[in-house]
């Protein structure tokens, strides 16, 4: 690994003069940058410690949920309103990475999460966009099973990791951040950006900008809300196709749905198509099989990962069917 | 240099030793001999497994001797041996014993304290010797009883020598940069990048420098020599190097040493209590909980963490709360077994 300066800023006001400088890099858990460090992937000259700048308070009112963007994925996951009011929360956090790995990441750490493309991570492989704008894209011609079929450009295919960040954005979140410039809030399905032309820009926040915290508003949708994902194996790995769903009844009636996607885009992947032609449905099988196939509209699939095409729908019907089946 | 060095000694003793921070290895022979490249490789290992740089003191001779490195001969000259003949003096070795092929072998921890000692006879051969007295003081830093591992020296005679740890450790320094008819090298001073950090880690406090890229994992397993806690992937894919920081299980190979602060770490080393073992680690060998052993630490850490946690119930649950821990043998199933079975085993 090479060598970096580390500084720890005494509080966020500090910590936003010490994160100017395009090779600076803030870090919370760590669970990402010490292993992109570790894959000489970062490069950064300094590292800006936010512990104990960040708060890792997770508070409960009247409007939903305020989560410090230091808060760990354990906290988070098995806080007894996270479990109650929004469980798709708690489930998608419980259904990452591992108790080890839940104990260090922090949410503000997680919303940033970089792909986990193999030759992203190689640095052996030269083709990169992402890595090295311009080089271009081994995976569209490479091993391509665990890639984007949404979102996808020709210069980059990578699928976002995170199963949090589909939570979210089924539960209409709100990440709040901090630059020298101001304070600002941003709708989490603004926040991630599709690769385009520049694979290397992945997110709407400025070098230095800070996430403070994550608001999630409480709803009867997030209430009865769930999240199944597909994998390779039964725990601890990345998704093949998650999907993160919520809805709200009338009686038998479907008023409102949200459907986000993971493993599939090539970020959260929010699903409005599918989720308007849910409104005013029975929640039934049909319903959500007729909704599902809208998903994958758009879809641009690789001989390795076709297979998701189908794959996905089935996971959208399953989390339906979870969701509606709760109380 | 030596007087530099003897005056830093008396003044920055514990700047001095934590900038060491590495076990330092002191032989007094009659000279280095001829090691075979089978010993060399033996010493070697021993030194890595000790986490320790080899120092050598020969009646006419000082060898310099890093386990990654190739031996490197030190030029005599006359501060080195006024050193040696310093050291000779206080650890009171006989050059007349050394003469007729005994061989003094003392291993100093990265503060400069004396923790093992032994003089044996070395009429086979001085490597050879060396070898199996770094052996013995191996297997005790290891397995020994916990009062043993911490002295096998009288407390009274420690406190008299953890000094002169430290003039050995100034002479370490010396062979690193001694450079014939050099002008006496200004004392180094600590690198730019380097910062002071507390460990606590099985209730035991270490002063250490590091970089901020050294992982705790490194950290635990080549300045502390608590090697324990496993290096598998260094990724956080595998759990090998699980330890418990603040109660908590984390990956150490994903975590900065800098960045632990003064929460309290717990390894594989701190589980048992003396002579009997954690629950956890009695029902591995019970239940048969592993093949080739290497996951074996972070299994039990991480169990530790799971146990602690009180999340995980059914034999289900306990599988997927241990899935960040890879077996590469496919022991899972007398894991499981064996964490139900220490489960049961705990007073609740």
């Amino acid at each position: 690994m090479r060598d970096f300066q580390y500084v720890r800023p005494k509080n966020l006001d500090e910590a936003l003069e010490q994160g100017q400088g395009a090779r600076r890099r803030f870090v919370a858990g760590g669970t990402l940058l010490v292993d992109l460090l570790r894959l000489d992937v970062e490069r950064p000259e300094s590292l800006v410690d936010l512990n104990g700048v960040l708060s890792s308070d997770i508070t409960w009112d009247a409007h939903g949920l305020t989560i410090g963007a230091g808060a760990r994925n354990t906290e988070l996951a098995y806080h007894d309103k996270v479990m109650a009011e929004m469980p798709v929360l708690s489930e998608a956090l419980l259904s990452g990475a591992s108790p080890q790995l839940r104990n260090m990441a922090s949410v503000g750490g997680n919303l940033l999460q970089r792909t986990r493309c193999s030759y992203f991570r190689d640095v052996g492989v030269d083709a990169c966009n992402k890595r090295k704008p311009g080089s271009g894209c081994a995976a569209r011609e490479g091993y391509s099973r665990m890639h984007a079929v949404l979102g996808v450009s020709e210069h980059c295919i990578a699928a976002h990791p995170s199963d949090m960040c589909v939570a979210l954005l089924a539960l209409d979140a709100v990440v709040r951040t901090r630059h020298r410039s101001g304070a600002r809030e941003l709708a989490l399905g603004d926040l991630h950006i599709l690769p385009g032309d520049h694979p290397e820009l992945e997110t709407q926040l400025k070098p230095g900008e800070i996430v403070t915290e994550v608001f999630v508003p409480s709803s009867e949708r997030a209430r009865r809300s769930a999240y199944v994902k597909s994998r390779d194996r039964a725990s601890y790995a990345f998704a093949l196709a998650s999907a993160a769903v919520a809805l709200e009844l009338e009686g038998p009636q479907i008023k409102s749905a949200r459907i986000a996607l993971g493993g599939v885009g090539t970020k959260p992947w929010r699903a409005l198509e599918a989720e308007a032609a849910l409104q005013g449905k029975p929640a039934t099988r049909e319903s959500f099989e007729a909704a599902a196939r809208l998903t994958m509209n758009g879809a641009r699939a690789t001989s390795h990962n076709a297979f998701k095409l189908e794959l996905a729908p089935r996971v959208v019907v399953a989390a339906l069917t979870a969701a509606g089946s709760k109380s | 240099m030596l007087d530099a060095g003897l005056d830093r000694m008396g003044q920055h003793f514990q700047l001095l030793a934590r900038s060491a921070g590495q076990p330092l290895v002191l032989v007094f022979a009659r000279n280095w001999g001829e090691p075979s490249p089978a010993t060399l490789e033996a010493i070697r290992a021993e030194l890595r497994g000790l986490g320790a740089a080899l120092l050598v003191l020969g009646l006419h001779s000082l060898f310099c001797f890093r386990p990654d490195d190739e031996l490197e001969e030190v030029e005599p000259t006359a501060v080195l041996e006024a050193g040696v003949g310093k050291l000779f003096e206080q650890y009171e070795v006989d050059p007349g014993a050394l003469a007729a092929g005994q061989l003094t072998l003392c291993v100093l921890d990265a503060t400069g304290r004396l923790r093992f000692r032994r003089t044996a006879d070395a009429a086979d051969g001085i490597p050879e010797a060396l070898l199996r007295a770094l052996q013995i003081a191996g297997k005790t830093a290891i397995s020994g009883p916990a009062d043993a591992r911490d002295w096998l020296i009288k407390r009274r005679e420690v406190v008299v020598l953890s000094l002169l740890g430290a003039l050995a450790l100034v002479l370490a320094d010396g062979c690193k940069r001694e450079v014939p008819n050099a002008p006496a090298p200004t004392p180094a001073p600590p690198k730019a990048r380097e910062f002071p950090v507390t460990l606590r880690v099985n209730g035991q406090q270490h002063e250490l420098m590091v970089e901020p890229r050294v992982s705790l994992l490194d950290a635990l397993r080549e300045r502390l020599g608590l090697t324990g806690s496993k290096k598998g992937c260094d990724h956080g894919q595998c759990g090998a190097c699980t330890v418990l920081v603040d109660g908590r299980r984390v990956n150490a190979c994903l975590t900065l040493a800098i960045m632990v602060g003064d929460k309290p770490v717990t390894t594989i080393e701190g589980m048992a209590e003396g002579e009997r073992l954690h629950p956890l680690q009695a029902a591995f060998i019970t239940e048969d909980a592993l093949q080739c052993g290497y996951c074996t630490p972070g299994q039990i850490m991480s169990a530790a963490g799971l146990l602690k946690e009180n999340r995980a119930h059914t034999d289900d649950e306990v599988r997927e709360h241990l899935s960040g821990n890879i077996c590469r043998c496919g022991a899972y199933a007398n894991i499981v077994r064996a964490v139900q079975s220490a489960r049961a085993a705990r007073p609740t």
